[in-house]
């Protein structure tokens, strides 16, 4: 099983190295080749480690791997060591498994592109990151996959560095992240001070119970998972990060990256526990996100956008999973987001790649009619958002806002917020599905349509969402909470969760959350598929995605150009540029007097040398 | 030991060295003050070898001689450029020589 793991976090990083090392000796073509077949062969060993895990009992599924310490610092040591257990074996088998779809999805729409192998190599880096991030054995090397992951984020945001939109954006997902890696970091530093150690079993068992240090660590480890999962503050970037090539924002920014703070929570979660009014900040943070982000997507026009917002606002639920301690529901949740999720961005993919590269849905609206297979796996995608049964999401998300239920006053709230966000979800993904997917085509859709050899895209995208499409049919049938539930069993002995909510509360919850689902796509039929009702005008509030670049743009960048401003008039300017000017002036009036001595006269010269002398003697004379 | 004592060897070297510094200090023509050098040179020589003779060394009158020697050069080289300021009707003046003036 340690083998299986070692292969499966060393495929990729061996891919990357072959693209980028082969260079042009490996043709575009083959570069992606490599990229799949090595992701699938991570996949593979990911699945050995499960099944080898299968035959061990509960207590003992939990493997430490270390291959030499990494670092050694006076009396501490930092292995570069690989835990798996049942939650990284999960993680590994969703990231390794949406990674390698999406992988040979890519192959088809890069197809033509300038810099294919550059993008291989990087998506390859990329799923070596994530590995290590979900594998690593300490805090210690978690904070390197997920510094790696931001690197990787970065590089692919910006892979169309043409384009200078897309270098801003790339620009500030990085600079996002390395906020919240840097409180990440100072928690690390708070629990070496504290533990000494940074090896999970090790930090969990020392670690402080309550006070202002447990604290501290918890908000320094919130702080990184809600930069890295785009949640409120701190998700300004997400939605700019759809500059990306599709691809890469089904991998990145829905399916795997954007999931790592729910993973971190979740991993992590006896600090948080041990801090229980961080983790409740978490779910609140969660819950606001939820709304705010339902109510973006509602007046968006850029198809990612509405998408990359409604990722947003799934994350949410997700934070709300961890933050009520209903962890098995959070990952739940995180596996069938990341079929669906990955499967709309996929399928909207394949819409743009149609008509050459354009996401404004005015433009696309009605391209449903020429395309009949991607709105059909784009209908599955999106009720599997929504959570109708029997589709994904249903399952996984209603376990989350069920489990609210069982959290009190606090949990109430929570649901409520959860079920707003549930009416929203279906409006706003019904909207963007009935905007562009029903109807007649636009002339600018009719224009720009074409085939690809008779089909509405390359083969290796069309088996690829194939797959994700029967994923988010089936994919959540793995759990239903009232009836059966694998997955928690599975990851009970390890993610033991704090809120278990009565068969009642599932079903009743259940039932409301279809409703409500419903009720929102009924709103979206009516306003944008029938045209009874009249569409509300946008809000400038929510066209401006509730002023939070504006308000940052204040806080940070004009407030420090403030400062700088100031300190150039009354510092730089004075002291600074002033003394050196001043010391110039004097030595020059200073060499101007003392050249003045120089005055081609041999005699005065002599004379000084002589009245030196006579001065030399005396000096002498006097001190004997 | 014969002779005069050791400090008129050296009454005898400060007048000397002070007429000819007072020499190169006041006069203007470049011949006199090369000659007033050289009285100073001397008058150093005359130490040099008065002191030699005084512990019984040899090594100031090797230090004269290199100083003769020197002296020789500098007079060869001064007198050189002093002929040569005549041949061009410059005139013989260290006063209007100022081109070195700062």
């Amino acid at each position: 099983m340690k083998a299986a793991a070692w292969i499966c976090l060393l495929l990729p990083l061996a891919s990357a190295l072959a693209i980028t090392l082969g260079g042009t000796t490996v043709s575009r073509r083959v570069a992606g080749y490599i990229s799949t077949v090595t992701t699938m062969g991570s996949f593979a060993a990911a699945v050995v480690a499960f099944v080898q895990m299968l035959d061990q009992s509960a207590g003992h599924r939990g493997h430490v791997t270390t291959s030499w310490t990494w670092l050694a610092a006076g009396p501490y040591h930092f292995g570069l060591s690989l835990l798996v257990d049942q939650l990284s074996v999960v993680m590994m088998l969703i990231v390794a498994g949406v990674s390698s779809l999406i992988i040979a999805y890519s192959v088809g729409y890069m197809d033509g592109e300038a810099e294919e192998r550059r993008y291989f190599a990087y998506m390859s880096l990329f799923v070596f990151s994530m590995l290590l991030l979900v594998q690593s054995g300490n805090l210690l090397l978690l904070l390197a996959g997920w510094g790696m992951v931001g690197l990787s984020s970065y590089l692919l945001i910006g892979f169309h560095q043409e384009r200078p939109s897309a270098v801003a954006a790339a620009k500030k997902a990085f600079v996002m992240n390395a906020f919240g890696d840097a409180t990440m970091v100072l928690a690390l530093f708070l629990l070496v001070q504290h533990t000494g150690r940074l090896d999970f079993a090790g930090v969990f068992a020392a670690s402080p119970h309550g006070g202002a240090v447990a604290n501290l660590i918890a908000l320094g480890l919130l702080g990184g998972a809600l930069a890295k999962s785009a949640q409120l503050p701190l998700h300004t970037w997400l939605p700019d990060a759809m500059e990306g090539p599709t691809p890469v924002s089904a991998l990145i920014h829905a399916a795997t990256m954007v999931t790592a703070g729910v993973y971190l929570i979740v991993r992590c979660h006896p600090l948080f526990e041990n801090a229980y009014v961080i983790q409740d900040l978490a779910a609140g943070l969660g819950a606001a996100t939820i709304l705010m982000a339902g109510l973006i997507a509602l007046v968006q026009t850029d198809i990612k956008r509405v998408i990359a917002y409604s990722t947003m606002s799934q994350i949410g639920y997700m934070f709300v999973g961890a933050g009520i301690g209903a962890y098995p529901n959070a990952i739940f949740h995180l596996m069938t987001h990341a079929f669906f999720k990955a499967l709309l961005f996929l399928a909207a993919g394949i819409a743009i790649h149609a008509v050459v590269g354009e996401q404004d849905i005015r433009k696309l609206a009605g391209i449903g009619k020429l395309m009949p297979q991607t709105r059909a796996v784009f209908l599955v995608g999106s009720l599997a958002l929504v959570g109708i049964f029997p589709f994904a999401g249903f399952f996984s998300k209603d376990s989350i806002l069920s489990a609210a239920l069982d959290r009190g006053t606090f949990g109430v709230i929570v649901y409520a917020a959860g079920m707003v966000g549930a009416f929203l979800t279906g409006l706003y993904t019904f909207r963007l599905f009935f905007i562009v997917f029903t109807g007649e085509p636009t002339p600018f859709a009719r224009e720009h349509f074409h085939r690809h050899h008779g089909q509405e895209g390359p083969l290796s995208m069309r088996w690829t969402v194939g797959v994700l499409a029967a994923l988010s049919l089936v994919g959540g049938l793995l759990q239903f909470a009232p009836l059966w539930h694998p997955l928690s069993t599975w990851l009970g002995p390890i993610e033991r969760p704090l809120a278990e909510p009565t068969n009642w509360q599932e079903w009743g919850s259940s039932i409301l959350a279809i409703a409500v689902g419903l009720a929102g796509i009924a709103v979206a039929w009516a306003i944008y598929a029938a045209g009874r009702a009249r569409a509300p005008r946008a809000l400038p509030l929510l066209e401006r995605k509730f002023y939070w670049d504006e308000l940052y743009d204040l806080l940070w960048y004009r407030s420090g150009d403030l400062v700088a401003r100031g300190f150039y008039a009354l510092v730089e300017r004075p002291l600074v540029a002033g003394s050196l000017s001043a010391l110039t002036a004097g030595f020059g009036v200073g060499s101007r007097e003392v050249g003045r001595a120089q005055n081609g006269l041999v005699r005065s010269y002599v004379l000084a040398l002589a009245g030196g002398l006579a001065v030399l003697a005396v000096v002498f004379l006097s001190v004997r | 030991m014969h002779g005069p004592d050791i400090q008129w060897y050296v009454i005898l070297a400060a007048l000397l060295f002070s007429t000819g510094a007072l020499g190169v200090m006041v006069r203007r023509n470049p011949l006199i003050i090369l000659l007033s050098v050289e009285i100073m040179l001397n008058a150093a020589n005359l130490l040099l070898i008065a002191f030699a003779r005084l512990h019984g060394r040899e090594d100031g009158q090797i230090f004269a001689i290199s100083v003769m020697a020197v002296a020789a050069s500098e007079v060869v080289v001064g007198l050189g450029m002093i002929v040569a300021m005549g041949r061009r009707n410059v005139e013989l003046d260290v006063d209007k020589l100022r081109t070195l003036r700062g």
